[in-house]
């Protein structure tokens, strides 16, 4: 539900053609401004996930690497939506200050879709967060560890994805909690039984 | 056969044209809300909004049937128990941490239960639907066993502590409530329903099958004696332990669950009554694709289930594609088999 434009909802639709497998932002609501209101999301899907817009009138969205990336573009959705319609749309950076250990935390891009993380911070809790934060990254964007190398994470596609890595960051400092956000959401608007319900 | 007879007869156990789907639960979801203008809360509490939203059920999802009590609390509402009406992406629900009855002297059914807004928007919505659509569609109505009522009023907890410690009071509540399970499913057949679902929540994870014979069993019986529609009882999770009771019931249908295997459950039921279901909800409707969806209705037809449908009331947030692809794949086998033979 979009509660930044009178509740209506805004669905992310997986839609096959000949040209692939490419993203649709779509709502079944007819009031006036739904439409620009999905062009806004998908504008912002497209700067902060670095996404092609594809498809006339340019609605669908894909990556370059053709990938679907699935968790990470629902994700990147979720975020989206988030936004205020009035805010201009920055890509995130792939920097990050993290409260925990107080330390910034860098990535960087090693080409072909590698990422290397490092901690500014020299104390053993930087050091255990840099890593929990790789781990973060893995589980939101489904990423891969590589071998021989603390730390370093790449994308199946063999493509980098700097923005997507810089938007998922942000998350990946406390995944539990992005997580669990998910769940909540899922849970909601199912209907159980008397007996399950909490009371 | 229009939508309606391919129901009304598959509920009979007579010959159809092609299997019909149903949900005699609920079909309701946000974006069905938002293509006709009818959010939750207000499309539980105004009869137009209601039945044009229920509507969708076969004018966008093309199923045979429209059922336009998408929630389980009308009743509890009228009864005077607290109520939680939520957003559009939610349910309402009754506040049972605040039960209204704790003796079976307690039970009131208020003198304008029928005509309390809660139950009159029910009643109304099903006139314009009938007026709207005459003949064309199954109209279903719903009205709550005595069990749930039980639940609702009482408090779950004290209600099943109550059920172990005295099953003759218990017994005694269940018979005091099912009379507002009747008035409500009168009303409803008196406004046009076709049939009714009968949900009474003696679920499989709290309920055993030989409760479920103990307390309900006669009960059931004697509702489907005296309220003359089709009735369809509803029960969620794992209930082949008391599928061979239900079927002695002399209910039309039986809307079960996908805990449950379709041909597990057939071969329990036979020809006594008719089976309704049971496509997943939280795994396959709401989570995965059409392509999901098309193997669980496929693997309901090779069972030879009556009527195909969600297994309960759908998460709101379904998306419609999902929903569409159950009429979709129903018409695409039918269309196979129809050709391989």
């Amino acid at each position: 539900m979009d509660l930044h434009f009178h509740d209506v909802s805004i669905a992310l639709y997986r839609q096959e053609s000949e040209l692939g497998s490419a993203l649709l932002v779509h709502t079944y609501s007819s009031i006036e401004g739904a439409q620009q209101r999905i062009a806004a999301v998908t504008g912002t899907m497209a700067t902060l996930g670095e996404m092609d817009r594809i498809g006339e009138p340019a609605c669908q969205l894909r990556f370059s690497c053709g990938a679907q990336h699935h968790l990470a573009s629902k994700r990147l959705f979720l975020e989206a939506c988030k936004l205020p319609p009035e805010g201009v749309v920055q890509p995130r950076p792939l920097s990050i200050f993290d409260k925990k250990s107080r330390a910034n935390v860098t990535v960087s891009s090693l080409g072909n879709g590698v990422y290397q993380l490092g901690t500014d911070g020299e104390s053993e809790v930087a050091s255990k967060r840099c890593s929990a934060i790789t781990g973060g990254l893995v589980k939101l964007g489904e990423m891969e560890a590589v071998g021989g190398s603390e730390n370093r994470i790449a994308f199946p596609c063999g493509h980098p994805h700097d923005r997507l890595v810089g938007l998922l960051l942000v998350r990946a400092l406390n995944v539990r909690g992005a997580q669990r956000e998910q769940e909540m959401a899922a849970a909601r608007g199912q209907l159980v039984a008397p007996s399950a319900q909490k009371q | 056969m229009t939508s309606r007879q391919r129901v009304m007869a598959a509920l009979r156990r007579e010959p159809v044209d092609r299997t019909p789907v149903c949900n005699p639960t609920s079909v309701a979801t946000v974006e069905l809300m938002d293509l006709v203008g009818a959010p939750f809360p207000d499309a539980n509490r105004n009869p137009e909004m209601m039945a044009r939203l229920a509507a969708t059920s076969y004018t966008e999802l093309e199923f045979d049937s429209v059922m336009p009590v998408f929630s389980i609390i009308q009743e509890s509402s009228a009864l005077g128990c607290k109520m939680q009406w939520e957003q559009k992406d939610n349910w309402p629900t009754v506040r049972m941490q605040e039960p209204i009855w704790v003796e079976p002297d307690d039970i009131k059914i208020p003198p304008d239960f029928l005509t309390h807004p809660d139950m009159k928007c029910v009643l109304d919505a099903i006139r314009i639907l009938r007026k709207e659509y005459g003949n064309e569609v199954a109209i279903i109505g719903k009205t709550m066993g005595p069990w749930t009522l039980g639940y609702h009023c009482f408090g779950v907890e004290p209600f099943l502590l109550m059920s172990l410690d005295d099953p003759g009071k218990t017994k005694l509540c269940l018979d005091r409530m099912k009379e507002a399970t009747i008035q409500f499913g009168l009303a409803q057949i008196e406004a046009g329903a076709d049939a009714l679902t009968l949900p009474d929540h003696a679920t499989g994870d709290l309920v055993s099958g030989e409760y479920y014979k103990r307390f309900l069993l006669d009960l059931h019986i004697e509702f489907a004696e005296r309220l003359p529609a089709a009735l369809i009882l509803h029960i969620c999770g794992k209930t082949l332990d008391r599928m061979d009771y239900i079927a002695q019931t002399g209910m039309a249908a039986f809307h079960y669950d996908s805990k449950n295997p379709p041909s597990e459950a057939m071969s329990i039921v036979g020809n006594r009554i008719s089976l309704v279901g049971n496509i997943n909800n939280p795994e396959t409707l709401f989570s995965k694709g059409p392509e999901n969806v098309r193997e669980e209705v496929y693997r309901n037809l090779e069972a030879r289930v009556h009527l195909v449908g969600p297994e309960c009331a759908i998460p709101l947030q379904t998306s419609i594609e999902n929903l569409k692809e159950i009429s979709r794949s129903v018409k695409d086998w039918h269309k196979d088999h129809s050709t391989s033979n």
